[in-house]
């Protein structure tokens, strides 16, 4: 019972959506305002998320409706079960098991599985071209990602995410040293792409290839797609927040709007770009950043 | 030499007309069935760009323009020809000498219903596949036109 | 729930997509100023959106010619109801001086139903946000 609660209302879905409502609210408003404009109020991404609801949902005569209607519900799941997690951790930080951090990478990586499976299920040709841009950005963010988790782990001896928070409040955050400082940077470039925000959504332009992996996505499904990405845009941030500064409130809103500052700024790259940039230049000062935590700096 | 004695040596005796309109603008008037080794002599040996082409439905027949820029001197010389005949009108096509001809002589086949010989796709191009036969929109007194309704 | 419930709901976030059936492209660029700084139609909800699954309201612009007539009606029903349509400028509400054309198939509402006209060569912005609140307004109900 009280895990149902804790998955459901508490730190789970209900919220981390509301949360995650806020997060895209703010987004909005500070890019609105950045190009001299107003901005939404502040329910619209409720609205948003309201109207999709009442909209009929249409399957294409040629998907496997299956697989189609079944990733959205798939990629939110594992959403809310990297969330419950992350906040429990934060929360009570001896509560929870060995190897949590590694069970909140794969659920992080469900997210672009799910997207792939349902936009390959939906049987459109520019769905499939734009998943398979998905799984190429995919493959390239992901090591430099995971190194740049590593020099947390390494630094502070443990994999638990509770004692990552512990161990920071009593020796300092991560982010006092040289490679703590080069892991966040890292860790910020990646997260862009793992958003899916500009300058890496290639995969869902809107004016390039008429949406991309949600192209054939209506009403209730695509409803749960756009909630899960703002449920994603609300729980990163918390996960920089626990890697590199300890589980702080105020970092929250820092990466947020670190995030925000590098989406208002940048074009978007083609996917060939990006996959240099990740490959060449990420991975090897990430792992320059593990070779220094391992030294000891 | 300038172009326009350059043309007048180069054609000879196929020019039927040689109008100055202003320094910058010619216009030439040749045969129908000297078109191709005229545009080949612009085209090929003067190295002159071609702009469009042009046709309009005359009452003595179909007037085809084909304009030719010349981009140092910033000359337009164009060959003037006039099809008389007006129930099969044909006339070679310049396509396989000037690739850029291709589409505007299917919208002018299409439109006008010249036909261009040795052609190598003569398809609809602006009009619906399913277009009735031998129906030309652009000719006088002729085109589907819709009935008031 | 019904329908004009569904339909009130739907006014506080309307999804647009541009349907252009090859206009001058005059009533287009009006219709891209609408999101710039100086009209700013995101402060209602309104969005551009580039699949036609994502739609709430068609916006159709240019004479419809018979080239594209069966594309626009499959494009119709391809946007997922509750989705209003909007005739934007003068070509689409009334063809003008293309009616007696050889290629035009009618004024836009003998092809597809639609919600609102606004006309004009091209419409202004001011115009096109004005039509925007008379079609919220009738949507929900009120005069």
């Amino acid at each position: 019972m009280k895990i149902l609660f804790e998955f459901i209302v508490f730190p789970g879905f209900l919220f981390t959506a509301i949360a995650g409502m806020v997060f895209s609210w703010i987004d909005r408003k500070v890019t609105a305002r950045v190009q001299w404009r107003q901005g939404p109020p502040i329910f619209q991404p409720l609205y948003d998320f309201v109207k999709l609801l009442i909209k009929e949902t249409i399957v294409p005569a040629s998907a496997n409706s299956v697989i189609f209607l079944l990733a959205p519900l798939l990629a939110i799941t594992s959403t809310t079960l990297a969330s419950v997690i992350l906040w429990k951790a934060i929360i009570n930080p001896q509560s929870l098991f060995v190897g949590d951090l590694i069970v909140v990478i794969y659920l992080l990586a469900v997210t672009p599985i799910a997207v792939i499976l349902g936009a390959s299920a939906s049987g459109n040709p520019i769905a499939s071209l734009a998943a398979s841009r998905e799984m190429k950005l995919y493959l390239a963010y992901e090591l430099p990602f995971i190194f740049s988790i590593l020099v947390s782990v390494i630094k502070l001896h443990t994999i638990k995410l509770g004692e990552i928070i512990l161990s920071q409040q009593s020796s300092g955050i991560i982010l006092n040293s040289f490679s703590g400082v080069l892991a966040f940077v890292i860790f910020l470039l990646t997260i862009q792409a793992k958003l899916g925000l500009v300058p890496f959504d290639m995969a869902e332009a809107e004016t390039e290839i008429a949406g991309g992996v949600f192209i054939e996505y209506s009403g209730v499904p695509l409803a749960i797609h756009k909630l899960n990405r703002i449920m994603l845009l609300f729980i990163i941030p918390v996960f920089a927040a626990v890697l590199f500064f300890g589980g702080n409130f105020l970092s929250i809103i820092a990466v947020l709007v670190l995030i925000i500052l590098i989406r208002n700024t940048n074009p978007r790259v083609r996917i060939d770009q990006a996959i240099r940039f990740f490959w060449r230049t990420c991975l090897i000062f990430s792992v320059f950043a593990v070779v220094l935590a391992t030294i000891g700096y | 030499m300038n172009t326009s004695e350059n043309i007048k040596n180069k054609f000879g005796s196929k020019i039927k007309k040689f109008e100055e309109k202003n320094p910058r603008r010619f216009y030439v008037d040749i045969s129908p069935s000297d078109i191709a080794a005229a545009a080949k002599t612009l085209f090929v040996e003067l190295q002159l760009r071609f702009i469009i082409a042009t046709g309009i439905d005359r009452r003595d027949g179909f007037e085809i323009l084909y304009h030719f820029s010349e981009d140092k001197t910033g000359k337009v010389i164009t060959l003037r020809v006039l099809i008389t005949d007006k129930e099969k009108p044909e006339i070679d096509t310049i396509s396989k000498i000037i690739k850029g001809a291709e589409w505007i002589e299917r919208e002018m086949w299409e439109l006008l219903g010249i036909n261009f010989k040795g052609h190598p796709n003569l398809k609809h191009l602006l009009l619906r596949d399913d277009w009735p036969e031998k129906n030309y929109p652009l000719r006088q007194g002729e085109g589907e036109a819709r009935k008031n309704d | 729930m019904s329908a004009s419930l569904k339909l009130k709901a739907l006014t506080k976030s309307i999804w647009v997509f541009h349907a252009a059936c090859s206009p001058c492209n005059n009533c287009d660029i009006e219709i891209l100023d609408l999101l710039t700084p100086r009209y700013d139609v995101e402060r209602f909800g309104i969005q551009l959106v580039g699949s036609v699954r994502h739609a709430d309201a068609l916006l159709v612009t240019g004479a419809v010619n018979k080239k594209i007539v069966d594309r626009l009606k499959r494009l119709y029903e391809q946007a997922p109801k509750p989705c209003v349509v909007v005739a934007v400028g003068n070509c689409a509400c009334s063809e003008i001086m293309f009616r007696d054309s050889y290629n035009t198939c009618g004024p836009l509402d003998k092809i597809i139903p639609v919600n609102a006209y606004i006309p004009g060569c091209p419409p202004k912005p001011e115009a096109m946000i004005m039509g925007i609140v008379k079609l919220i307004k009738a949507l929900r109900g009120e005069k």
